[in-house]
């Protein structure tokens, strides 16, 4: 089962999305046609979101770091940062190594404290797919990759929708890609996580309670390609969902 | 109060600190001194209330306990001028950022700042701008820091924030950590004071695993 986050009827609503995609299903039972509907990014106000940095060892080695970090580079984000399917992103004028990046999300559906790897996915409640856009100008050494290139406004389309975790039997067996005006400029497989999404709960529960909604996003693989304004960026990954995202001047 | 929203700290923003360090941010790996904000984000999970215990994980000696003031703000805060900002801040209250000692700001420092109970917070109150914030351990002032040493005080703080990033209402923002915070160790009683704002006052527990 898909559901996803809509604004519909003058108000913030779940609504669960049919087998094609046409359709949703809100609550009270009345079904709209996805084109109807104004996608919100799938996330809980106030819930945490970590994020993995360098979590695929390709794209650890295109920028130039080693294959694997001492201990996992996880950052937050901030609510600001999250935009939705079919959402706009800005592209600031001097952002020219501005790049997407397509991640696979966990979002967790029951508390998680001291879980260990093999029982994590237990505490997963679905997917969702992430484009986390980076800035290379704005990159410091300092809590990097610092606020400046990862938590600007609107610069995480999250989406389409939450894909139940009963629904992607193997997070790990995935197929990720990146299309920037159709041409594809990103491609892997989550089979290439350093840190596979059990092990990331794992970690980040050894110090910390998950709660449920939290989202973890996992990583991406290596194709780093610059974008402009006016591109369509879509993400998808396999069993997931296919996630646009337009770069607006700004 | 527990914020709705992000709870947001900024590091290296105490003039004492840059000062020692600032020999250091042209080395490897920093190469140069910071230019933007250094900004953290406290996961909900740390934020307590009331003086719950601070739970010491097993295994570590002493906690950097580290006595900060925290803005509130009471509406979404984007490219704000300095002058401007205190209109847009509904509360301020005391808060005890706790974190693990860690020598090095390159990477973010999740497992040492990003811990359950992590983030003692007092009771919000109208918005107030104390001059110094005083740390007791065990009954005797062990610190006491001015604000008149945070390298961006609150006004250029904010307006510099929400030019790259909009404060949204209900997010916390923890102005900056003294450098030279002190160090609590386990079962030691812990109190943060500051004129015009409500007390906090913890204790440092071994956790239970």
């Amino acid at each position: 089962m898909k559901r996803a986050r809509i604004f519909h009827a003058g108000r913030e609503q779940w609504a669960v999305v049919s087998d094609d995609g046409g359709t949703l299903m809100l609550a009270n039972g009345e079904i709209v046609a996805a084109a109807q509907v104004h996608w919100l990014p799938p996330v809980a106000p106030g819930v945490s979101a970590y994020a993995l940095g360098l979590n695929y060892a390709d794209h650890s080695r295109e920028l130039g770091f080693a294959a694997k970090q001492q201990t996992p580079l996880a950052f937050l984000k901030g609510g600001n940062s999250f935009v939705g399917h079919r959402g706009a992103t800005p592209r600031p004028a001097d952002a020219n190594q501005m790049h997407p990046e397509c991640e696979l999300v966990a979002v967790i559906g029951r508390p998680a404290r001291g879980v260990r790897a093999s029982d994590a996915l237990d505490h997963v409640a679905g997917y969702t797919v992430a484009n986390d856009y980076a800035i290379r100008e704005y990159l410091e050494n300092y809590y990097r990759p610092n606020a400046r290139v990862k938590n600007r406004d609107a610069t995480t389309a999250l989406g389409p929708w939450i894909v139940d975790a009963a629904d992607v039997p193997d997070p790990q067996a995935l197929s990720l890609s990146t299309r920037v005006n159709g041409v594809e400029v990103q491609h892997g497989s989550t089979a290439d996580m350093i840190l596979p999404v059990a092990g990331l709960i794992e970690y980040l529960s050894s110090f910390l309670t998950l709660m449920p909604g939290d989202l973890i996003l996992t990583g991406t693989p290596h194709g780093v390609h610059f974008c402009s304004a006016g591109d369509e960026v879509v993400t998808e990954i396999s069993r997931v969902g296919t996630l646009i995202n337009h770069l607006v001047p700004a | 109060m527990i914020a709705s929203g992000t709870i947001y700290g900024v590091a290296l923003n105490d003039s004492d600190e840059r000062a020692r360090l600032e020999s250091s941010f042209h080395d490897e790996p920093y190469k140069a001194p910071p230019a933007a904000p250094v900004v953290y984000i406290k996961p909900r999970a740390c934020a307590t209330i009331g003086g719950a215990p601070v739970p010491l994980p097993t295994g570590e000696p002493e906690l950097v306990v580290a006595a900060t003031l925290a803005l509130l703000f009471a509406e979404d805060v984007c490219a704000v001028a300095p002058a401007a900002v205190w209109g847009r801040i509904a509360a301020t209250c005391l808060a005890l950022d706790v974190s693990l000692p860690a020598a090095s700001y390159y990477r973010p420092a999740i497992a040492q700042r990003c811990r359950d109970g992590f983030l003692p917070l007092g009771d919000v109150g109208a918005p107030t701008l104390p001059a110094e914030i005083g740390t007791s351990i065990d009954g005797e002032e062990v610190h006491r820091w001015s604000l008149s040493r945070l390298v961006r005080p609150v006004e250029t703080l904010v307006a510099d924030l929400s030019a790259f990033m909009t404060l949204k209402a209900g997010d916390l923002l923890l102005v900056g950590v003294p450098g030279d915070a002190p160090r609590a160790r386990a079962g030691q009683h812990v109190r943060i004071d500051a004129a015009g704002l409500a007390s906090i006052e913890t204790r440092i527990e071994e956790q239970r695993s």
